[in-house]
């Protein structure tokens, strides 16, 4: 388990982290999500002792990163697959890793059997494609057979397969009953890979919840056609109701629930052809919630806006 | 296998790291050349000179000195294994990925620290014994040797692989302090050949107060059995430099503690 506790990080100028404060359990996978530069490597990198944080602190079952007498048996860390000695050897890195925390060599050669790196074992990383590097990251990240594993942005740079299996893998590792956080820019991945989703935005907490309830909750539309739209739109727009979109295929209608209008529009006479809850997809609720906070906003491409 | 992250664990730990790796392989192997081959060069040189050399030389001559001359060099080598050892890890990034491992970061220097002295204490006494005697046996019957079994020489050997030692943990220290490969070793080799060039231009009665002070000054004393001008006795030279040693190592650990590991530098 992962204590977050009021955590904030300030650099010269800027705030990275913002009070931060959640907790990430085990059993689940949990995605840490947010648009480039919200904070997410902060808050890992302070997680794992890597930077002080300014006021606050971050746990691992209970204790600080760098109270830890096992660190690689309690967790395991894959930031950036690149961060490893490119003269070194895949059996080398893996193995100096190992001796530091007393775990045998045939633990070496188990995980990268399982990562299914070791035809290129004594192959030096600096020649190693992205995907290699991912995965001889996971396989330090295993070698202490930890309970609290995180990855920082870890299908970045997989193919398909990689991404697939990588699912997978998370997927079995919190299964085991293990601690699994993952951070993303993309919704679309942490939707089909997360089970619970933490959202944040440049350094403050947004939302957090189940992937379920984070569509739910979000403010759905209602798509209504009716026999009369001018009269509907009024009578909607009178009980406080907002809508977006009105041609001959029907309104768009926010504010009330579909089980409203329908009486609404029963009680002014309006005969209903079609009246639909539009389920707000996790894409867009992201894109809502964080439309505020993105460091570095760009125009949307419309025809004729680019320069 | 109990997985505890320990000081014998991590330093096992940086033993691999450091013979894993071609920045110390290749350090090692060019002072090996550097103290072996430049210091039997500078043997052959005198013995076919000897007898054109001025009667100041033939008085002043040290069989010591001279033939590990190629100390000259090979502290620039060192400098540079000690260097590396440390600031490869930031450039690349692996810091990280060591820090993890041992979050520890007194236990990780240290570590590091002794599996440098260590090393390079065996490799400057091994270098410095054996170009001694290389060169002892170049001057044979020619040029006047020394002899081991004088105290005085032997210390000065002895003192010359403890100089090799001490100059990497500078480099070390440094490079644990600038974080960046080049900017280090453009340091390291400033404060071995500039500051003598800058002192060099100040008025004689400072230059005779600083000189003796300079890293270089300092080697010369330990490693010489002649007493030098104005300088340091060669166990007063050992001590002021294991000053600089000692001082430098506690800033490097004190802003490694203090720093933040995890943005790249």
């Amino acid at each position: 388990m992962i204590k977050i506790d009021h955590l904030t990080k300030r650099y010269a100028n800027t705030v990275a982290v913002d009070d931060l404060d959640f907790e990430v359990k085990p059993g689940v996978v949990t995605g840490f999500l947010g648009p480039n530069g919200s904070g997410k490597s902060t808050t890992m990198r302070i997680i794992l002792g890597l930077d002080h944080p300014s006021k606050g602190q971050a746990t691992i079952n209970g204790r600080r990163y760098a109270d830890l007498t096992s660190p690689l048996h309690e967790v395991g860390a894959l930031l950036d697959a690149k961060a490893v000695h490119p003269g070194r050897t895949a059996r080398n890195h893996l193995r100096a890793l190992a001796a530091s925390n007393q775990i045998t060599k045939s633990r070496v050669d188990d995980v990268l059997e399982f990562v299914g790196i070791s035809s290129v074992a004594n192959k030096k990383v600096g020649n190693f494609s992205l995907g290699m590097s991912q995965r001889l990251g996971i396989a330090g990240a295993l070698l202490g057979d930890p309970g609290v594993l995180l990855f920082d942005e870890p299908v970045n740079g997989l193919d398909p397969e990689g991404i697939r299996w990588i699912r997978d893998f998370f997927r079995t590792l919190a299964n085991e009953g293990r601690t699994v956080f993952v951070s993303s820019h993309l919704m679309s991945e942490m939707a089909v890979s997360a089970d619970q989703i933490i959202v944040i935005g440049r350094g403050k907490f947004i939302t957090s919840g189940s992937v379920d309830d984070l569509t739910k909750t979000a403010e759905g539309t209602v798509l209504v056609r009716g026999s009369d739209h001018a009269k509907l739109t009024t009578i909607l727009a009178a009980q406080h109701a907002v809508v977006h979109d009105s041609n001959e295929n029907g309104l768009t209608v926010g504010g009330l629930t579909s089980d409203q209008i329908g009486q609404i529009a029963f009680d002014a006479g309006v005969t209903l052809f079609e009246l639909t809850p539009q389920r707000a997809s996790l894409e867009e609720v992201f894109m809502d919630l964080t439309a505020d906070s993105l460091e570095f906003g760009a125009q949307r491409p419309t025809p004729g806006a680019v320069p | 296998m109990n997985g505890e992250s320990t000081l014998s664990g991590s330093t096992r730990a940086e033993w691999i790291k450091f013979r894993t790796v071609r920045s110390s392989t290749w350090g090692v192997f060019t002072t090996v050349v550097l103290m072996i081959g430049l210091g039997a060069l500078f043997a052959v040189l005198t013995r076919t000179h000897w007898t054109q050399l001025s009667p100041l030389r033939v008085a002043t001559f040290d069989p010591v000195s001279n033939s590990i001359g190629g100390i000259l060099l090979a502290q620039f080598a060192v400098g540079v294994i000690g260097a590396m050892f440390i600031t490869s890890e930031f450039t690349s990034g692996s810091i990280r990925t060591t820090l993890t491992a041992v979050p520890n970061r007194a236990r990780l220097l240290a570590s590091k620290m002794v599996v440098l002295l260590v090393t390079m204490l065996l490799v400057g006494e091994f270098v410095c014994f054996t170009a001694f005697l290389i060169g002892q046996r170049i001057y044979l019957g020619v040029v006047p040797t020394a002899s081991l079994t004088n105290g005085t020489v032997l210390r000065s050997v002895v003192l010359a692989g403890i100089y090799l030692a001490f100059l990497t943990l500078i480099g070390f220290a440094l490079g644990v302090i600038v974080r960046q490969s080049a900017a280090t070793i453009s340091i390291y080799v400033g404060l071995l050949l500039i500051v003598p060039l800058i002192v060099f231009f100040l008025p004689q009665s400072w230059q005779n107060d600083i000189q003796r002070f300079e890293p270089s000054s300092l080697g010369a004393a330990m490693e010489s059995p002649l007493a030098q001008s104005n300088s340091f006795g060669a166990w007063s030279a050992t001590l002021v430099l294991l000053i600089y040693v000692v001082v430098l190592l506690a800033v490097a650990f004190t802003l490694f503690q203090r720093r933040d590991a995890g943005a790249n530098t």
